[in-house]
């Protein structure tokens, strides 16, 4: 069990319990630092989902306790945030579970005929 | 709904954060209810949205409280423990002094008296034995 939280090189998925917003946020930000409003735009357009504005800063503050994030300074009222170095290390280690677990499920599906 | 009525339900629900929350994001969360409500998302939903932002902000305490929490909860058990085994352990001493003065109380005065001792013994925390040789009564 403590296996399958982990991948092949032995890091641990710190994303698997943070919930769907808070991947989606980091996913976001992999590309550039963007503040709320750029955010919730980016994450519409790249996965089809509204996130909440209510959810969004419970999303940005959970990820930022984490150290998975960092604010930048303020732009006129926008906290713009960026993504961190081991922000990046768990998003790929979330990314690198999800594609084993699509993998297996595929070929299950296969498998089964269906 | 009108703009001003959209505001004030917006302003409403972000009155419902904590303080501290209000003072980092309250600015940029009532600018950003501003530029999703002209995109076209209704207020009624913006203000459901930090409604239940501010219930969780309430419930999940910040991870400093929650480990001082913790802290208390386990000094406080603790004193609990102790002064519960404290009273455990005084309280049949205590008991066989009052029936020993109450049982001895005939007895000529001056004649030392066998106390009993309070030992360990094997399944029970203490138990009152009596020293080899020597009756209860007088």
């Amino acid at each position: 069990m403590a296996e399958s939280r982990r991948d092949g090189r032995g890091g641990q998925d710190v994303l698997r319990r943070v919930g769907e917003a808070s991947v989606l946020i980091l996913i976001s930000l992999a590309d550039g630092p963007k503040h709320g409003y750029a955010l919730i735009q980016d994450i519409k357009e790249l996965a089809g989902v509204e996130l909440g504005p209510g959810t969004l800063y419970g999303a940005l503050d959970r990820l930022e306790r984490l150290g998975l994030i960092d604010p930048l300074p303020a732009e006129d009222r926008r906290h713009p945030y960026r993504i961190t170095a081991p922000g990046a290390a768990a998003l790929r280690v979330h990314l690198d579970s999800l594609e084993r677990v699509s993998a297996a499920g595929r070929l299950r599906l296969q498998l089964g005929g269906i | 709904m009108d703009a001003a009525r959209a505001s004030r339900l917006i302003e409403t629900a972000l009155r419902c954060y904590p303080a501290r929350w209000r003072h980092r994001h309250g600015q940029e969360a009532a600018e950003l209810a501003a530029l999703l409500m002209r995109d076209g998302t209704p207020a009624g939903s913006i203000a459901w949205s930090y409604l239940t932002g501010a219930a969780r902000e309430w419930l999940t305490p910040p991870p400093g409280r929650l480990t001082a929490l913790a802290c208390a909860l386990l000094v406080a058990a603790g004193s609990v423990g102790i002064s519960a085994g404290l009273l455990a352990s005084a309280a049949p001493a205590r008991a066989a002094s009052a029936s020993q003065a109450r049982g001895h109380a005939h007895c000529r005065p001056g004649v030392p008296v066998p106390l009993p001792r309070v030992t360990p013994a094997a399944g029970r925390p203490h138990a009152i034995t009596w020293e080899a040789g020597r009756d209860r009564s007088c």
